[in-house]
Order: structure tokens, then sequence, then C-alpha cells
């Protein structure tokens, strides 16, 4: 599951905010919002994604950067709403 | 759209709390500026302010799309738009925040004044370099201890003139941008906070807006609402639930319109038949119920959504752009048909006309509605683009 969610979270990032990007810049452990790649509306585009995708439910108050900076943690938090 | 018969029966209910309590005209409070506290008291008793709260924590918890239904009747049928605009401003930047954020101890300390209406909530965000660009903010919250030091000014304060709370944000790090943006609750009696008399609007002239001065404004460490670096994500969320209420109010001023305009074309005769039968004044007509009923849906999608749980904010901000400009436009519309007496103060839809042109401008102006909305669909930022090495 969790590879299946990482790759999902890889393509939609490749294709969203690093479109032309050389997809092993992509590493599981780069901040993203922290270094400015995900601003506020690409969360809220990264959140929808996840909710259409994996059928979960995001509220505001989980979008914070302890679940949205790295792909490592968009995938845990993801396992953890599909629990 | 059909709607549960607990939303109609909720609609009845506030249609008979507009005819019994709230059925006046406000020209001289719109003239004066003035804040209509007995129609707030009677707003609060009558229930409106627990309308989307849920039931744990003191609310009627009829959802939003109700809250939707009922911010429509209300904008029909009561004539002061002002106050409920004071009304939103305090349910969606105020209690909701506090709803969906706030700890235990802020829900047990705050929601019950807000609820019954003995607390008024204001909006402290908007500052006077930082507008659209909202999260440029200057306002600093400084750690001291385990309380925070706020220092900074705010500008069009919803509220901000009779709130008894403030929900100010600031930033802790200014180099952290918007990540560094922290919600605080700050009561009005608090030291080092100041508030302004209202600003002299152009309409709405009745909900009181004004600045706030933050000068070595101590708070303490639980009037952190959220988390530290958490506060867009909460002004995020407030703006998503304002967009689609607020605007609301207006789709019921708009069918308020309607009726009058239709009621007044058909009486007023001129070359000896009623001014209705000439095709120009009909197609305004016509163009004032189009924009009712592309607005309406509008903005209940946006109430079903949440109640669904979902993300509503590219839905909130394709209903706000089209909702203001079909509210401005069916106000100019109204003035146009009603000729002379649509354009004297005494009558609704000149005061509807000044409302109506703020709805383009708060929450978010139109232009950064469109922004959003070009972004939300996936094109690119105006922005520098950061790339994985850090370079812009």
């Amino acid at each position: 599951m969790a590879d299946e969610i990482r790759q999902a979270v890889r393509t939609h990032l490749l294709e969203d905010v690093l479109a032309g990007e050389d997809p092993s810049n992509l590493t599981d452990d780069m901040p993203l919002r922290t270094s400015g790649i995900i601003d506020s509306m690409g969360v809220i585009r990264l959140t929808g994604f996840l909710e259409q995708r994996f059928g979960i439910r995001v509220e505001a108050h989980e979008t914070g950067v302890e679940n949205t900076d790295t792909v490592d943690a968009i995938v845990s938090f993801v396992e953890s709403k599909a629990d | 759209m059909e709607l549960s018969d607990d939303i109609i029966r909720l609609r009845q209910e506030i249609e008979d709390l507009a005819r019994d309590r709230l059925a006046e005209s406000g020209v001289d409070r719109d003239r004066d500026g003035a804040f209509w506290s007995h129609g707030w008291a009677a707003c609060a008793e009558g229930g409106v302010l627990r309308l989307p709260v849920p039931e744990e924590d003191g609310g009627r918890g009829v959802g939003l799309l109700a809250t939707i239904v009922a911010m429509e009747s209300l904008g029909r049928m009561v004539d002061d738009l002002g106050l409920l605009f004071s009304i939103n401003a305090h349910l969606w930047a105020g209690v909701i925040p506090i709803v969906r954020f706030g700890t235990e101890d802020q829900k047990h300390r705050w929601l019950p004044g807000l609820l019954d209406g003995s607390v008024i909530a204001g909006h402290g965000a908007t500052e006077s370099e930082a507008g659209s660009d909202v999260f440029a903010m200057r306002t600093t919250a400084r750690r001291d201890g385990e309380d925070w030091i706020l220092e900074g000014s705010k500008s069009f304060v919803a509220n901000g003139p009779v709130a008894d709370l403030l929900v100010v944000y600031a930033t802790t790090d200014p180099d952290l941008g918007e990540l560094g943006i922290t919600g605080f609750l700050v009561p009005r009696d608090t030291p080092g906070l100041q508030c302004s008399e209202p600003l002299d609007k152009m309409g709405l002239r009745t909900s009181q807006t004004g600045a706030i001065v933050l000068e070595d404004c101590r708070v303490p460490g639980d009037a952190i609402l959220g988390r530290p670096g958490g506060g867009a994500a909460c002004f995020n969320c407030s703006m998503e639930w304002e967009r689609g209420a607020i605007l609301a109010m207006h789709v019921g001023r708009m069918e308020r319109q309607l009726d009058e305009a239709v009621r007044f074309v058909k009486e007023r005769r001129q070359f000896g038949r009623p001014i209705g039968s000439y095709q120009s004044v009909a197609n305004r007509i016509v163009d004032m119920k189009m924009r009712i009923e592309t607005a309406r849906p509008l903005v209940r999608r946006i109430g079903m959504l949440k109640d669904d749980g979902r993300q509503a904010m590219l839905e909130a901000a394709i209903a706000k752009l089209h909702v203001s400009e079909a509210a401005v436009q069916s106000s100019l519309d109204a003035v146009q048909v009603m000729g002379s007496r649509g354009y004297l103060r005494e009558g609704i839809v000149e005061r509807d006309l000044r409302d109506a042109l703020g709805a383009r401008i708060y929450s978010g102006t139109n232009e950064m509605q469109r922004v959003m909305i070009a972004r939300l669909l996936g094109l690119p930022s105006s922005l520098p683009e950061r790339r994985p090495d850090g370079s812009a």
C-alpha cells in the first residue's frame, strides 16, 4: 500500500509543482513546503488529489507541515487516514 | 436542488424571525453608520449564531447548506445587510475557527458567549500593506517565556469597534512566509490592544469596521489558535466557509430586488402602458432572474461539499466571484428599472448597490479569486517557481 501511495504522490507532485523536473531529484525526504516548492494553493490541490485518489477526508487542521512537507510525511499521513 | 424537510422547516423559522423581529428599514442606521444591537440580539436569541456549530459544541448542528439557506432568507427579508455581514464575520472568522482549531479550554471559555451573542468576534488579518497578499503581514508575535508579545497593526477589522474577542493573525518568523503565520485569540481588554472608531464606509455601513493597534500586547501561550505556524490553514478554512455563506445573503437580496422590480414595472405606466411591457425594461428583469438561478446553486454546492466533509476552495472562489458580480449588476439593474425611485436613499436598492460593491472586495478581491481559481486549476503561479535544489 505504501508503495502505491508513494508512487501516486510522486506522480502528482512531478506533474503539479515540478513539471519538467528530473524525477530522480524528487527524493522522499526533500522539504516541499518549508522550501517553498508547495505553497498554500499547492497544499489545497495536493489534499484534493489525496481525497479523490484514496477516498479519504482531509481536515483543515491536518494540512500542516507535519503531514505535507515531504513525500515520506504525505505517505505516512495517507496511511494513517486509511487505517 | 431538493431541500430536506428539516431545511425547509428551518427556512420557515428564519422567515418568522425576520418578519417578527427584524422588520426595520434601517435607513437612519445606514446614514449614521450605527450597529444594530437589537437586531444582533434578536438573531442571537433566534439561534442564528448557533446554526453551523456542531451540537457537541453547543450549536444547532444544522450544517452549512442549511445555514446558507437561512442566510438567503435573511438576505431576502432583512433590510440591514450590514448586520448580516457582521453576523457572517463573527461566524466564519471567529466561531468556526475556534470550533475547528480551538482547544477544549478555548471552546469552553469562548463558545458559550459567542453563540449566545454576548461576545462578538472580530477578524484581524488584513494590514494596510497586506491585503490581497495577506501572508505578507508585518504584525509579529515574539515568544517571551510562556507568553507571546504581539506588535503591529491591522486594518479593515470586521466587527473591530464592537468586538469583545479579536482573532488576530501574526507572524512568528517573517522569513517563513505563510508557514510563520499564527492565529491568536485576543480579548478586547488585553493591555496593549487598541481599537479605532468605525471607518466611514461606502456600504455595509451598519457593520462596524475599524483598525486595531497592538503595542507590547502580551497574551498567554494558550491564546494560540491551532499551533504556531498553523495560521494559514486556519485562515484559509475561515475564508472557505465565509465565501460560501456570506454570499448567500446577496442571493436572497437579489431575489428581493427581482420581486420589487417586477412589481414596480407592472404598476408603473408610461406612454399608456406598464413599463414592463417594453423590451428594454423586460430584458433587465430577465437578466436579474438568470443571475439568481445561476448564483443560488453555486453557493448551495459549497454547503453540500462542506457538509460531506470535502474541501470546496475552488467552488468557494467561483461562487464568490460570480455571486458578487451578479449582486452588483442586479443592483444596477434594479436602480435603473425603478428610475428616480431606485435612486432615493429611502428605498432599498440604492443601499443594495453600495452594499454589493463591498462583496467584490471583502473575503478576497475578485481579482484574487481569479488568481486562486487559475492556481487551483493547476496553472503556474506568477511567483518564481522553486526547484528541488532551492533555486527559483
